[in-house]
């Protein structure tokens, strides 16, 4: 994928820099937002990864300016200010998802690759398939190899969002923010007891794990 | 009406005011009283004075000459003057104008006689008397001060004798300065009255202003302001006074707020710059053991920008701005999701968790923030709760209408003493001081409480061989009961 940074900071620019780089990404840095904006107008890019306070153009005009151009790179914020009230102005200016500092390099890879990967909104689906795990959303009926898997409401939508980023390292706080929508940190290991359950009922009779572990980062359904 | 004047009696202007009157009054009737006193009543005086001055002179006369002298005095000034006279001896009247026929007192209770009692007792007498066949108005029932008394032949009385005065002019003039007085106190009375009323109406109009504007700020509107008339009264005074003190409230806030959230930004991004490059170096190194060091290196440097962002968090609460974020919402879906999410991490720790909701009620709350106390108290739950305990969440109405989200342990519980510093920040009961935490988790439920204007009380949980357990509750005040939307939908569902 073809990334820009747009951030203040150089030393942390460099960092996101090298490790987007290492995972196989090309990457440009923009130090300001009025460059960034040049830069995002003049250049294809598959993400964009904006600091939120910045000099001279902060990310959300920057955002906003980019939005009226009709331009739909998706696009993760990264901010300092974590409150719940502003990743919502930030998502509500055209931001695909909001990443609050502190972040892990692993956390801000994870999801700029979903971003990247997700494209442009297609036509409503219906139907998922990842390997020969299927899922109807219609019917809410999911199975594997043919053999029907009853799941709760939860673990359907748990397993259809890491169905819909398939191939896709999810970190738990992704997982917890698009599954339960909730936008704090549990101390406890909430996520991974839901995901062992989910795991007994889609790969335990099968001879071919799919939901991996990705350790230290999150978890991966693939086929 | 008796509320109306309970409520103007607590009324503490109404009371000054009414005071205030009352006093104006009272020193208004002794003013008065002392100008009654000097004048009219000084008139009676002098009318006494002269009395008692000429029954002395009469007496004088019967001592030195006897009672033919007397007699014949009285007849003189009956005929020059104006007093009242009669003279009485046992064979009956000797001389006088005043029939005692028209007097409406008896002889002895003029006179009084005591037989055997020495020396003449001249006593002062207060009556009326009407002149005889007299048509006049005028003339009938008029006033008299008199002194009666008797003129004594050694032990034994010779003849009654009474010298009075018509005194109806000055009464007439007494009883029209007292009823002046009265009238006049009576109106002060209640021109004061209506003045209080009136006062204090006006006063507590504003007062009201001011209570307003508290309640408003106190609700985190804190751009409201006082209303000024710009009279430069002491009330406009306070407003202006008010007014500027919340102008810098609130610029202190706002500093506050940007001090805040630039140290955010300022120890943040090097933090996680720290953060980025242990990372980074720990992938780089080859050596398992150092690699190992430094992952746990930057675990550390995450849980302290976690700690740092949950003070920012429970002082941007403490703030109240988001209080205009709340929204009625039924709790029921929010504590179900709640309970789900926990459940089976309960199971997976040997813990028993169920959950009672109560459905059909609505709160004033936020989603995420009622979210994030209430799983802030499981998780709180869940780490201080021996295995094969048990975890109860409860939400319903209580008495009194209010709206209360329990969360309820069989662990050691907190001891009493204890129960109002555990909400604090940074407190850690030193017992659980080995469990990993940083002590903010009970401190944003308190914030959070706060901001929805609910109550967070710990309490004695249910009681087991672990402790007393512990039960920490989330009470709304406000909560309000819907009737239960019978939908077919969800009827189909159910069934």
């Amino acid at each position: 994928m073809r990334i820009l940074i747009v951030e203040d900071d150089e030393i942390t620019a460099e960092y996101v820099r090298k490790g987007l780089m290492e995972a196989g990404h090309v990457v440009d840095l923009a130090g300001d937002g009025d460059i960034g904006l040049e830069m995002a107008r003049t250049a294809d890019y598959d993400a964009l990864v904006l600091d939120r306070m910045m000099p001279k153009m902060d990310g959300i005009e920057l955002l906003t300016e980019l939005r009226n151009d009709g331009d739909k790179t998706p696009v993760l914020i990264l901010s300092a200010m974590g409150e719940v009230d502003q990743k919502v102005q930030g998502l509500r200016a055209g931001g695909d998802d909001y990443l609050a500092k502190p972040y892990s390099f692993t956390e801000l890879l994870a999801r700029v690759e979903a971003i990247g990967r997700r494209g442009y909104p297609t036509a409503t689906v219906t139907k998922l398939k990842v390997g020969d795990l299927k899922m109807d959303l219609l019917a809410r009926t999911v199975n594997r190899e043919g053999r029907n898997i009853l799941l709760q409401q939860r673990e359907f939508r748990l397993l259809e969002c890491l169905m819909r980023n398939a191939g896709q390292v999810m970190t738990r706080k992704m997982l917890l923010e698009k599954v339960w929508d909730y936008h704090f940190d549990p101390q406890t290991n909430v996520i991974d007891v839901h995901i062992s359950r989910l795991r007994s009922k889609i790969d335990k009779e099968f001879k071919t794990p799919m939901l991996h572990t990705v350790h230290g980062v999150g978890y991966r359904l693939q086929a | 009406m008796l509320r109306t004047l309970q409520k103007l009696c607590r009324n503490t202007l109404f009371r000054l005011s009414l005071l205030g009157a009352l006093l104006f009054v009272v020193s208004l009737f002794v003013s008065l009283g002392y100008i009654y006193f000097a004048t009219v009543s000084s008139d009676r005086r002098q009318v006494d004075k002269s009395i008692i001055k000429e029954i002395e002179g009469l007496q004088q006369l019967y001592e030195d000459e006897g009672i033919i002298p007397v007699n014949r005095e009285i007849i003189l000034r009956i005929n020059s003057g104006e007093g009242l006279y009669f003279l009485r001896t046992a064979t009956g009247l000797l001389s006088g104008n005043l029939e005692p026929g028209n007097i409406d007192k008896s002889a002895v209770e003029l006179f009084g006689f005591v037989p055997g009692q020495r020396g003449p007792s001249f006593r002062l007498q207060e009556f009326t008397y009407s002149v005889p066949d007299s048509d006049v108005p005028d003339l009938k029932d008029r006033h008299v001060r008199a002194f009666a008394g008797y003129l004594m032949d050694g032990p034994e009385p010779e003849a009654e004798i009474l010298v009075g005065r018509d005194v109806e002019a000055i009464m007439r003039a007494s009883n029209r300065v007292k009823n002046a007085i009265i009238t006049s106190s009576l109106i002060a009375l209640v021109l004061g009255l209506i003045s209080s009323l009136y006062v204090s109406h006006w006063f507590a109009r504003r007062i009201d202003d001011f209570n307003r504007l508290a309640t408003d700020v106190r609700a985190g509107y804190l751009d409201r302001r006082a209303p000024r008339d710009y009279s430069e009264d002491e009330l406009d005074l306070l407003a202006e006074h008010l007014n500027a003190m919340l102008d810098h409230i609130n610029t202190l806030i706002q500093a506050i707020r940007y001090a805040g959230d630039s140290i955010a930004h300022d120890l943040r991004s090097p933090l996680t710059r720290l953060l980025t490059r242990l990372e980074s170096a720990a992938s780089e190194i080859k050596d398992e053991k150092a690699s190992d060091t430094l992952y746990s290196a930057a675990e550390d440097a995450a849980e302290l920008l976690k700690t740092f962002d949950s003070v920012l968090r429970i002082s941007r609460l403490g703030s109240g701005e988001r209080r205009e974020m709340l929204a009625e919402i039924d709790p029921k879906p929010v504590l179900d999701d709640i309970a789900e999410l926990y459940e089976p991490a309960c199971e997976d720790q040997g813990l028993s968790f169920s959950s009672f909701i109560a459905p059909n009620v609505l709160i004033r709350a936020d989603r995420g923030l009622l979210s994030q106390a209430v799983s802030n108290l499981v998780e709180n739950a869940i780490k201080y709760t021996p295995l094969k305990g048990a975890i109860l969440l409860r939400a319903g109405i209580v008495r009194g209408g209010e709206f209360e989200i329990a969360v309820i342990d069989n662990g050691p519980g907190i001891s009493a003493h204890e129960r109002q510093r555990a909400k604090e920040r940074f407190v850690r009961l030193d017992k659980s001081r080995t469990t990993p935490g940083s002590g903010l988790g009970l401190a944003l439920v308190d914030a959070i409480a706060d901001l929805h204007r609910a109550t967070f009380v710990l309490d004695q949980g249910i009681l087991s061989e672990f402790g007393e357990g512990l039960s920490a509750r989330l009470v709304f005040s406000r909560a309000v009961s819907v009737r239960p939307r019978v939908n077919k939908k969800t009827m189909q569902i159910v069934g």
